[in-house]
């Protein structure tokens, strides 16, 4: 990309987060919120620098991101597995795809009191319901994916001398990179909004705590850090995997 | 070298109907020739190409390769596609190197065999592009290179230049038949093109439409090497193109449209 | 006449169902745990939970919150990404913006909309209306975007106005791509539902859900599971049926997948 593209990127990238920021401060300042409910701007980053600082908030964001990494991982692992396996082989296509259509449009925050009671207040019960949420987007990209994949590149494979057992890992996983990727950032974003809320349902620590805590006590600012922080880890780690597929993707044409 | 027994093949279309693709081919092709197969769309020539190459298996009949029986593919049959079919995440390099390195050549060694060919093929200092940076007559470049790459016995390409403009079209059948003259494999050619089978071939195996069966098969003796420029004007070549070109008429006055 | 492949399509799902209960049946005897009754023990439960008016009445205000919180979010945000789509300058000024909401979870903002607007209908709606709107203003935007600049050429010299080619050129040839727009907003409607509710219980299937789990009720617990769960199927399954019929010209989407089709 080039540098022009980049800056111009950048830009209208800041310019709508400054607006709202702007929207935001308007607000306050003309008196069109209370202060207890809508602090300005200015006091929440304050907040939020201060906040950072401490050992404390920094073990919530620890508690949250643990959770958070430790779901989508499994659910990329389980994800990735499960969906090359049933564009592999019939058989496991036959079982894999009435489970998902099944299980798919289940809300799985309603299992999370299940969950609950099978494994206690702590981290499994978040991470499996992470793990849960994100585990859907990814085994399906990665089953069309796997799916869509040329013949005749599989074909040149084996003329190559490829044997059948690993042009499931040479040819069809690589070629499937794009659309795997696709469905690992959504999982991504769904980790994110997943651990964020388990943790406001219930939880002893992490940032989605962290809110439900500030609002008993009706603490608007600290309501807004933790809220203002989990998009900011959004934003970045959807970054990092973004910078992650251009690399492992920079031999494919654009899709 | 290549026997083909009383090869026949039946597809089951979408609509639960039964094609079919070729019927009762039998025919044999020796070492070193270069042999097209040449006929209109959908009369199963490329099903042909693919049973030699083992990746579909007939549903009637043998192919053999060296006296073997073909089961599956393998290296001793390497393809060239039309659609390129080259590995999208690895480079120029990476695609070439795929085929030595599968049969176990040390990563140093596939390297420096790998960048000679390319040099051959033309595309020195193109190593580290990626497939989407070249074009198209670029990449059939690479894909002839790869197959080379882990020294095929015989030859498969399906219509490799179909998807090419007729320049570069020209410029890559020249550079073929030079890689070709080097080594002398075994070369089985699909194409449509009356002129392109006359311009390279030994041999012309011409098939009907579907269900193809094989027509005529021409001989092309025709001095090697074969410049385009010198065999415009020989009347044995311009024989050659009429006499196919008025096989494909008579048949087509004959049958019905496919 | 129905084909023994189109019965056995149908099958499947359902055998998955059974396979899935079976499953739970097996594990639960083997934990043999307190928390964990068996699926005959929480199926059991269900027609309880059905006949008392008390809970029928939460279930279906969770309903009605949920179809508010869609149809107004559907009806305002196909013609904003339609707008979007087609208008370099509106989708410049709103796609930055909608790319920082995305990843808000927008539950998340329960208790600080409970702060301003307590702890109401209203509150759980607007943020059902914000979990909707961004899938569909999206694949609105991403449907509107695709149509082909030539099909509208050929409006134009129909002599359509620009607002005639919106809705009979734009929109068809969109819809598509916007009803897969709004199943995502469906599930997130049903989850947003279920969220906000356990965030800020008083009333809904979520307070039922965490009113049992607090009063140690578990066999109601998982049969108020397997009840949202059904709901979730049965939505799904509904608007699939609609999405069929309403675009059965079109080619398949493989775009984002959300579930088998």
């Amino acid at each position: 990309m080039n540098a022009r593209a980049f800056t111009t990127d950048v830009v209208f990238g800041v310019v709508p987060i400054a607006l709202v920021v702007a929207i935001w401060q308007a607000l306050v300042s003309f008196g069109y919120a209370p202060v207890t409910l809508l602090p300005p701007p200015g006091l929440v980053f304050d907040r939020l620098a201060q906040q950072l600082m401490t050992g404390t908030f920094q073990q919530e964001i620890a508690a949250t991101l643990f959770r958070l990494f430790a779901g989508f991982a499994i659910a990329v692992v389980l994800g990735v597995t499960i969906g090359l396996a049933a564009a592999a082989s019939p058989a496991v296509n036959a079982v894999v795809r009435p489970l998902v259509r099944v299980l798919a449009p289940l809300p799985k925050v309603a299992l999370y009191p299940a969950l609950l009671l099978l494994l206690g207040f702590g981290h499994e019960s978040k991470i499996t319901l992470v793990a849960a949420d994100a585990l859907f987007p990814i085994l399906l990209s990665t089953f069309y994916g796997a799916s869509m994949v040329e013949q005749k590149l599989i074909w040149s494979a084996m003329a190559a001398g490829t044997p059948r057992r690993e042009i499931l890992f040479k040819v069809v996983l690589p070629a499937a990179m794009p659309s795997i990727l696709t469905g690992c950032r959504i999982g991504l974003v769904i980790s994110c909004i997943v651990v964020f809320l388990a943790e406001m349902i219930t939880s002893t620590d992490g940032l989605g705590h962290l809110l439900v805590t500030a609002a008993r006590t009706f603490q608007a600012v600290d309501m807004f850090v933790p809220l203002i922080t989990i998009s900011l880890l959004g934003l970045i780690l959807n970054g990092a995997l973004e910078a992650l597929r251009a690399f492992l993707l920079r031999g494919f044409p654009e899709v | 070298m290549i026997e083909i027994d009383h090869v026949s093949q039946t597809f089951q279309t979408s609509g639960r109907q039964n094609h079919l693709a070729l019927s009762d081919i039998s025919l044999t092709i020796e070492d070193g020739a270069f042999v097209s197969i040449l006929g209109p769309s959908g009369c199963g020539k490329s099903t042909l190409l693919y049973i030699v190459g083992g990746f579909v298996n007939p549903t009637q009949g043998l192919a053999k390769v060296k006296g073997r029986a073909i089961t599956g593919p393998g290296p001793d049959r390497g393809p060239v596609f039309q659609e390129f079919a080259l590995f999208p995440w690895k480079s120029v390099l990476g695609n070439v190197m795929y085929g030595p390195r599968q049969q176990g050549v040390r990563p140093a060694e596939a390297e420096a065999q790998s960048r000679a060919l390319i040099e051959m093929v033309g595309l020195k200092g193109f190593e580290d592009f990626y497939p989407k940076e070249l074009s198209g007559g670029m990449k059939q470049r690479v894909a002839l290179a790869r197959t080379l790459a882990y020294h095929p016995v015989v030859l498969l390409m399906d219509e490799p230049f179909g998807a090419l403009d007729a320049h570069t079209r020209t410029r890559l059948q020249n550079d073929l038949l030079n890689i070709w003259e080097r080594d002398r494999k075994t070369v089985l050619f699909v194409t449509h093109s009356v002129e392109e089978a006359v311009f390279l071939s030994d041999k012309v195996v011409m098939l009907t439409r579907a269900p193809g069966r094989i027509r005529q098969i021409v001989d092309i003796d025709l001095p090697r090497p074969r410049r385009r420029t010198e065999l415009l004007l020989d009347p044995r070549y311009q024989k050659y193109l009429v006499d196919i070109e008025r096989m494909f008429d008579d048949a087509d006055e004959n049958e019905l449209p496919p | 006449m129905i084909s023994a492949r189109a019965v056995l399509a149908r099958a499947t799902p359902v055998l998955a169902c059974l396979g899935l209960l079976a499953v739970w049946q097996a594990t639960s005897l083997v934990l043999n745990n307190d928390s964990f009754p068996t699926a005959i023990e929480a199926i059991r439960a269900i027609p309880l939970i059905l006949g008392d008016k008390e809970a029928l009445i939460n279930i279906l205000a969770s309903l009605r919150r949920m179809a508010i919180g869609f149809g107004v979010a559907v009806a305002m945000s196909i013609p904003l990404g339609l707008m979007m789509g087609r208008s370099r300058t509106v989708a410049s000024f709103f796609n930055p913006l909608l790319m920082v909401i995305y990843p808000v979870p927008k539950a998340a903002l329960m208790p600080i909309i409970m702060l301003w607007l307590g702890v109401g209908d209203i509150a759980k709606t607007l943020v059902i209306f914000l979990g909707v709107s961004l899938p569909v203003i999206y694949h609105s935007f991403a449907g509107a975007k695709a149509v082909e600049e030539k099909m509208l050429w050929s409006g134009a010299a129909m002599g359509l106005s620009a607002a005639q080619r919106m809705t009979r050129i734009v929109l068809p040839a969109a819809l598509p791509e916007i009803l897969t727009g709004c199943r995502t907003g469906l599930v997130l409607a049903l989850i947003t539902m279920i969220t906000s509710e356990m965030i800020a219980r008083q009333s809904g299937a979520g307070n039922i859900l965490f009113n049992a789990l607090d009063m140690g009720q578990y066999d109601t617990v998982f049969a108020m599971i397997i009840i949202v769960g059904a709901m979730g199927i049965g939505l799904d399954a509904l608007f699939e049926k609609m999405r069929a019929r309403l675009v059965k010209w079109s080619e398949p989407q493989f775009d984002i997948p959300v579930s088998f089709s």
